[in-house]
Parts: structure tokens; sequence; C-alpha cells
């Protein structure tokens, strides 16, 4: 064994061994392991051997003689690492009246904590839901869906989505996979049913996709509800919405350009946590039978389809996926290989990595990827951090006021860990107290939360379980362990005899660090305040903004299937309706529809928005004809007839709009259509999308809207009355009308969302930031007391003395501002412009009156407390010494 | 139970007996191993030792360090009087029991 002197026992199990027995008697035992592997060096190889210690290493760790060992000298008379419970209530009781004698600093710092807590909370049980996304599913291990890397050399991307015939090719070449499913997601129609038309969304699906996914079907036979053509599945839910409470089975929808379906299956609603969402089914063949499918058939276009068509597949256990890959891969190398420009790259993924998951184009439904997370961990931790720091913080500025008490224990005998112990006892109490306060906020804003996200409540349950309340537990008790260590730490390395004395070890550098913080924070929350005021009146702006008609005292009514004619004749009567007119849509609030059109002498068709009017809508909503002559009062006359707008004649390349006048264009379904009439540009859509080619259509037949404009002054009356008219046409259907300026307001309603996104959140952070910097003042304005109390008795005015206190903390907070301001104008600057085609300035004062609400808040803070100082008698702060 | 000792705790009395004032832990697994022809954990071994040391079968002492094993000092055992009239008291029962057994142990046909 002498030979191999410089082979040794390997270092890390030494160690481990070491840490393991902490003060247990083990020399011999270390002594037989070393002896033992150079004995074992001779009969094997290093790496043996060496594997051979670790083995020995845990088998003595765990072994009843290391039990008994390191129970011995733990009870040893010299011992103190003795670790029981009545040191553990020692540290709970110390812990409970340093909290109660500190009431102010227990409540500054619970409330701090609590506060940058509930966003976590908020962030753990979306996390802990997220992670069962699609754990319903029984073959849920062998489910992979294809998804596309594509390379056009202009830029790469990835879908969701895969060619369709992928799917063919796999199931009759390839052999290793025993199922493949083709979901196409163009199944989007406005259905009919019994005169109502409603919006259903679902996919084409092949008919193996009930024996792939488990959805159950409440009605019907899951091997053949897909065989025939034109059967269609319906989820419970949008079967309650078409057919009420009847039985929907057998029962036939009209679905658009797809034709007339017959309900062959009732399907469960699919859980909340699905990343496919639909409402109806229906076999794959009715879309290979629907024209525009038929155009794509052609093999090499159908390969460059990526656009709504997915593929999933059903593996054997245990698959290799990357033989599929391959496979995949070589097909689709044979197939790109005369493209030029394109070419295309497969991948597998597994069913249990798509949500949350990798950032995918075209996702075939609810999208969770890890970028919008990731940002939302961001923000947690923005507004976590802080209120952890600040925590800290005080603790550790307190520590003049405790020296004495350190410093004794020390004295007595008490060790580092112990002392350690005792102030994480101390956070972890104040944690769990916190964690009590921020469950409360959490349920406060849950729901809240869910309505900002997108379709929050119907893909996301913030609803806590078991599970949940167990991650919040532990998480309050991880805040509290970290949190505490730092000025656990920082007291348990202090010097006995400094501690007796009183001095503070040397803490400078903490200082500005301290200070960093709290720039830190007001600048944060001086953004959040900002993006509340800009966004506010970005929302304010948008509305005034000149659309180009008028919106001012127009009542909109939803028809709902009563004949426009009947409804003319009925509310024409009634004394406070001024003028009406008849419509299609919601002008300037979302999408209208659209329609390819062509010119009459070109071979390319231009897409171009559409709306169905009457001859009252454009002096009804003061729209300027430009040249030309409004539809005729006679409909069948207008049928063929277009009023368009000034982007339309651009676009055709009309010069002027009087030349437009007659002139002939050719819609998608060959009707032949004459323009009579040019309007001035105005939009007609979102202020979001760019003002583009439109035209005014006459056809009683799309009208679902009616635009009266109301002359009363007393809109009560008015209603009340025209709810009355429309009971004798409407029957049971209720009455539905809204104005015109709400519906617009309405469009823009998602500006609420973030304002009460950033409203919360700026909450948060101020609230976290004040309550830092209360902290710091009183922590100051305490150690000064002598200083104020002696400067007064020299003749020190009560507003100087303040000035001298406010001083330092109004520089951090200009401070905060300067980097704050123009951080967050870029940041929305980009935004809007991102946001909203039609940008809209902003404006000095939103940034002023941020700033201004700030300084108030913090100064006000600052003042609460350095007045109350410099007024106090010096008699009295004195004498206190 | 003071009387009762198991096969393992046995074989390990014996070891030590055997081993005179060499009994120290390597040197009993590496006679253990190469007598009964089987590999036994360290941990296992020296569990065993602690137990026969509460039951007041063996007692211990450690030795002086040496130059070996990196200066650290063997633990040396060796049997205490209890440890002796329970390796006797299995011994008699051994006896007994071969003696009156009633199939015949002998392995010569």
């Amino acid at each position: 064994m002498k030979k191999r002197k410089s082979i040794t026992p390997p270092r890390l199990a030494e160690k481990f061994f070491e840490w393991c027995c902490s003060t247990a008697a083990v020399d011999d035992l270390r002594g037989d392991m070393e002896e033992l592997f150079y004995l074992n060096l001779e009969r094997m190889s290093v790496m043996q051997a060496k594997f051979q210690y670790w083995k020995q290493v845990f088998a003595l760790v765990f072994s009843y003689a290391l039990k008994k060992r390191k129970q011995k000298s733990s009870y040893h008379t010299l011992s103190s690492n003795t670790f029981n419970t009545s040191m553990l209530k020692n540290y709970f009781l110390i812990a409970s009246r340093n909290l109660i004698k500190h009431k102010f600093f227990t409540i500054i710092n619970v409330l701090g904590l609590a506060v940058g807590m509930s966003m976590s909370l908020l962030l753990i049980a979306l996390l802990s839901f997220l992670w069962t996304y699609d754990d319903f599913h029984e073959n849920k291990n062998n489910i992979y869906r294809i998804i596309s890397k594509t390379d056009d050399h202009v830029s790469n991307r990835e879908f969701a989505s895969a060619p369709a015939i992928l799917a063919d090719r796999l199931k009759n070449e390839y052999h290793g996979v025993k199922e493949v499913v083709r979901i196409d997601k163009t199944l989007n129609v406005e259905a009919m049913y019994d005169g109502n038309q409603l919006p259903l969304n679902g996919y084409f699906v092949d008919s193996n996709f009930l024996t792939v996914f488990s959805f159950p079907l409440l009605k019907g036979n899951p091997e053949t509800v897909l065989d025939k053509s034109n059967s269609l599945l319906i989820t419970e839910k949008a079967a309650k919405k078409i057919f009420g409470d009847a039985d929907p089975i057998g029962k036939v929808i009209m679905m658009g350009e797809f034709g007339e379906f017959e309900i062959s299956g009732l399907l469960k609603n699919h859980p909340r946590n699905s990343h496919m969402q639909f409402e109806v089914l229906t076999s794959y063949q009715n879309l290979e039978k629907s024209s525009p499918f038929q155009i794509n058939e052609s093999t090499e276009e159908s390969w460059k389809e990526f656009r709504n068509s997915y593929v999933y597949m059903l593996l054997p256990d245990r698959a290799d996926t990357k033989d599929v890959e391959k496979y995949l891969n070589s097909i689709a190398q044979e197939a790109y290989k005369k493209e030029e420009n394109f070419s295309a790259s497969f991948e597998l993924q597994s069913i249990k990595d798509i949500a949350p998951g990798r950032e995918l184009y075209n996702e075939i439904g609810t999208d969770w990827g890890y970028a919008a997370i990731l940002i939302f961990v961001v923000l947690t931790l923005l507004i976590l951090l802080p209120a952890c720091f600040n925590y800290s913080n005080i603790s550790i500025s307190r520590a003049l006021k405790r020296m004495k008490e350190i410093g004794l224990r020390k004295v007595m005998g008490g060790q580092r860990n112990q002392i350690l112990l005792q102030f994480i006892t101390e956070t972890v109490i104040i944690t769990f107290i916190a964690l009590g306060i921020s469950y409360y906020l959490f349920t406060l804003v849950r729901y809240e939360f869910l309505s900002v996200i997108v379709g929050g409540h119907d893909v996301v349950s913030l609803d806590t379980n078991a599970q949940t309340i167990f991650y919040f537990i532990l998480f309050a008790l991880i805040v509290g362990v970290l949190t505490g260590i730092v000025p656990g730490l920082y007291f348990a390395k202090l010097n006995p005899i400094q501690a007796l004395k009183s001095k503070p070890t040397g803490s400078n550098a903490k200082f500005n660090l301290r200070k960093a913080l709290t720039v830190f924070q007001f600048a944060l929350s001086l953004g959040f305040i900002m993006s509340v005021v800009i966004v506010l009146s970005q929302y304010r702006q948008t509305i005034n903004y000149n659309f180009g008609f008028d919106q001012a005292n127009i009542l909109d009514v939803n028809l709902q299937e009563v004949d426009p004619q009947l409804f003319r004749n009925e509310f024409t009567k009634l004394s406070s309706v001024q003028s009406m007119s008849m419509s299609s849509h919601v002008m300037g609030a979302g999408s209208s529809g659209s329609t390819w059109v062509m010119g009459a002498d070109q071979t390319d068709s231009v897409e171009v928005s559409q709306m169905f009017i009457d001859y009252n809508y454009l002096s009804n909503l003061n729209l300027k004809l430009l040249a030309g002559k409004n539809f005729v009062e006679n409909a069948s006359a207008n049928s063929n007839r277009v009023i368009v707008n000034e982007e339309f004649l651009k676009h055709f390349k009309v010069a002027q709009p009087i030349d437009a006048i007659d002139q002939l264009f050719l819609l998608e379904d060959n009707q032949e259509v004459v323009v009579i009439g040019v309007v001035k540009n105005f939009h007609y859509a979102s202020l979001r999308e760019p003002i583009k080619s439109f035209f005014f259509r006459y056809d009683a037949s799309h009208f679902s809207i009616a635009n009266i404009k109301v002359a009363s002054s007393d809109m009560f009356t008015s209603i009340t009355e025209m709810e009355s008219a429309w009971k004798s046409m409407g029957g049971e259907k209720k009455f539905e009308s809204k104005f015109f300026e709400d519906e617009i307001a309405d469009a823009y309603s998602f500006y609420f969302a973030m304002v009460k996104i950033c409203g919360f959140l700026g909450l948060l952070a101020i609230t976290i930031s004040c309550l830092g910097l209360l902290g710091m003042v009183v922590f100051t304005v305490e150690n000064r007391t002598k200083e104020i109390g002696v400067r007064k008795v020299m003749g020190a005015s009560t507003s100087t003395i303040t000035m001298l206190l406010s001083k330092d903390f109004a520089k951090l907070m200009l401070i905060a501002a300067l980097i704050a301001t123009p951080i967050t104008y870029l940041f929305f600057d980009g935004i809007f412009l991102k946001m909203q085609y039609y940008k809209l300035p902003i404006g000095a004062f939103e940034i002023i009156a941020s700033l201004l609400l700030m300084l108030v808040l913090g100064f006000v803070t600052i003042l609460s407390q350095t007045v109350k100082a410099a007024k106090a008698n010096p008699v009295d702060t004195l004498r206190n010494e | 139970m003071k009387g009762y000792i198991g096969e393992f705790e046995e074989l390990v009395l014996l070891t030590i007996a055997s081993l005179g004032d060499e009994a120290y832990g390597v040197s009993v697994k590496e006679n253990i191993e190469k007598r009964a022809d089987r590999g036994i954990s360290i941990g296992a071994l020296h569990s065993t030792i602690t137990r026969l040391e509460e039951k007041g079968f063996i007692k211990s002492r450690l030795g002086d360090p040496t130059q070996e094993r990196g200066g650290r000092a063997k633990r040396f055992f060796e049997l205490t009087h209890d440890g002796k009239v329970a390796l006797h008291h299995m011994k008699d029962l051994r006896d007994e029991l071969w003696k009156i057994s009633k199939t015949t142990l002998s392995l010569s046909k």
C-alpha cells in the first residue's frame, strides 16, 4: 500500500462523512475505511476502489453504529449540540416577545411581506394549475405531436402545426406508430339553428380522435360517432348555448359554408387544463370535401400548408421518438428538394410539454409559452424581492437596539447556530402571519386576475386545494428562512465584546446598498404609477378620437331576428326616435366582415372590408360623401351597388373620387357591383388597425343592428318606451340596446385590463417601498434623537431640523424619478407603437402627474416621522438617555 | 433476552476470539470474508459490533495512533466474560441438538 501513497480516498466522500458525523468520535471508522481503501487498491482499479469507499461511507452513515455514536456524543456532558424541542420553544417564546415589544416594526414587516407575497401566491396557484395541463389524457405518456421548423431564407419559425400530408405518409409507410390523428382548426362558423345565428368553433378530426385523446362522450358510441359524414359532436356547453335544455342528438344545424350537420354525439365539457379548446368536432372527410381544400390538393402545395393543420400521434409504450423524427425528416428532405427558398424540418413534442411549453407560432389552443410565464415570474420577483430586502434591511438597521441582547447571549455561551436559528424563527413567524394576510389579498384579487388574462375563466382555475395550500405554506417557510438568514448571519457574526459595548461593526458599504435598493424600489413604483396614468389617458384620448363619424346620442339595438322593416315601422312611430338606420355591424368596434374583390379588368383579387347598411346610415352617422350619391330607399334597386372609401380608390388606382362612379368590380362569388358613391375615410375598425379598402353594401337580410338617433333628453323614458314597443315584436326575447359611444369604449376595454394589472402592481410596489422608506426614516430618527435634542437646545429651528432629516431621503427619491421617467416613457412609446396603428402621443401631463403622486406619497412618509422628531421637546429627548 | 445472540453476532464474536490481540474493524471484516466466503458491509459489521458492546459481550479500547492509515487509531475488541458465557451457551445448545437429532446428520454414506 505504500507504493501508491499518492492516491487518496475521495475527498468529497471524506468531507461528507465528516459532515454527517459532526461531533461523534469516528476516528477508528475512518481509519478502517482508509485501510480498506488501500487494500482495495491492490485488488481493483482506482475507480472501483473509490466507488467502494463511497459505498462504505453510505453504509456507515445510515448504520446503527453511527447513530449510536452520534447519540452518545450529543448527550455528552460537554456537548452543546443538543437540539431539542425545549430550545425551539424558547426561540419561539423570545421571538414572540420581541415581535410584541416592537409592535411598530412588526406591523411594517408583516404588511410589507404580506403585500409582497400576495403576488407570489397568485403565481404559485397559477403554476400549480399549469403543471396539471393535459394530464387527464390516459395516453399522455405516448401522445406526441409534430412541430415544424421552417426556413424560407428570411426568417426561421417554429410552428405548432405541420402539413397534413405527413399524417398520410406516416400512416401508409411507417410502422412504428399506433395511431395518427389529423386535426384542422378551421371549423369556425356562424352556425344557424332555428333562426338563431351563433358562432361555433371546433376542429375537423380523424375518426380515431376519441380513442387517442380522453375526451369522454356522454351520448353516442365513441367507435362510430365520427364515421358518418356530416355528423357533428358537440360539447355540453355549446349544446346548451344552441339548443337550450333540449336533447341535441339528431338535431340538424347549418354550419356556414360547410353545409348541414347532424349532431351525433354529446361530449363532456373538456377540462380547463386542456390545451385543445373546442365546441364541436367533425370528421376530417368533411374538410376534404369542402372547396378551399381541393385547390391545395397538389402535393407540392400541401407540403407548404402549415396553417391550422396539426398532426398528433399515439406511439407504442417506450417508443423512441428519434426514429419517427428521422423518418419524417427523410421524407421532408425529399419533398422540399425542389424548393429553392423553403425548407422545413420536423420534431416530435410530447403532449406533456405543450402547455406550458415552448413558444410556437400557430398554437392550436391555449398558449402558455414559457416567455409569458417568465414575464410573470419576473414581475412577481420584482415585487417579492424588495419586500424581503426591506425586512432584512430593517432588521439589520435595528442592530444597535439588539446588540446588547446578542452580546449577552454570546457571553452566556450562545452559539452561532442558536443565534441564527433565533432570527430565522422570528422571520418565519412573521412570514406566517404575513401569509395569512396575503392569502386574504389573494382571494380578493384572483378573480380579477383571471378576467384580465385572455379567456381566463375558461382555461385557468385558481381555486385552492390541499396541494396549493401546502405549496403556500412551503413558500412562506422558504421565504422566512431565506429572509431570516441575512440578518441572522449578521448578528451571529458579531463580536460579543463589541456587541456589549453597543458598537456597530463598520457598515458603510451596507448603507450604500440600502440606498440603491430604495432608489430601485421607488423607480419601480414610479414606473407602475406612470403606466396607470399613461394607459388611462391613452384610453381617454382613444375614445375621444375623431373616428370620422358621429357617435353621440345613437342607441344601437340588437334586432335578434326581428324583421328590420317591421322594426322600422314600429319604432319610427316613437316620439323620441329622431332618425333610424340599419347595419350589419357596429362600426369602429372590432372587425367587420370582408370579401375579395377584383377590378373588372384585373386578375388579382384584393381583400376588402364590407358592411351592410341602409339608405339612412350615412346621414345618421354623418359620413361625408365626396362624390356620387347614397343608396336609394327601394331595397331591390341597391342590390349590386356599393359605396367605397378613399382607400379603396387608392388601391384600385382611381385618381379622383368622381372617376370611380359607375366603375364595375367583381366580388368573390362572381357578383358584379357598381360604385355609386365615395365616402371620406373613416375608422370602420378599431384604431389598432390601419384604414384599408372598404365598401358599404345594401342587403336587408344582413341587418342585425338598428342605429337609433335619440332626440329626447330624458333617456330613461325613451328607453322604457322602446322596450314596450319591442315587446310587441320580439316577444320573449329581451330588448338589447347599447349606446354607440359605450360600444366603442368597450372595444378598447383591454386598456382597462392593463390599468388593472399596472394598478395592482403599482399599489403593491408603492406600499412596499413606502413601508421600507418608513422603516428607514424611523430608524434614522430614533438614532438621532439625542443629536436633534442638542441641536434644538443650541437654537436650531423645527424647519431646519426637518430639512436636515429629510434631505437624504428626498435625494434618493429624485434619483429614482430620474431613472424611471425615461425608461417608462420609452417602454410605452414602443408598446403603443405596436399595439395601435393610430398612435396617440404621451403628453408631459401624464409624466408630471405621476411624478407628483409618487413624490407626495414619499414625502408624506418621510415628513410624518421627521416633523414629529423635529417638534419634540429637547428636554424629553435628552433626558431619555 | 440478554443471552440471545444471532448467527452473525456469533460469527463476529468467534472471529474476534480467533484474532486475539489483533482484532479490529478491518481484520475482523477481512477474516470473516475470507473464511465464510461472503462479502460483508462495513456498516453492518460496525452495527453488530456496537450491539455486542451494548450487550456487554465485548469491550473495546483505542490503540495508539500509528503511521499507517493516515495516523488514525485502531479500535481493538476483546471478549468479556459474558461474551464467553454466551458463546458457551450457544455451543451447548448446538451440541445437544446435534446429539438428539433423529435424522442422521453424518454426510458419509
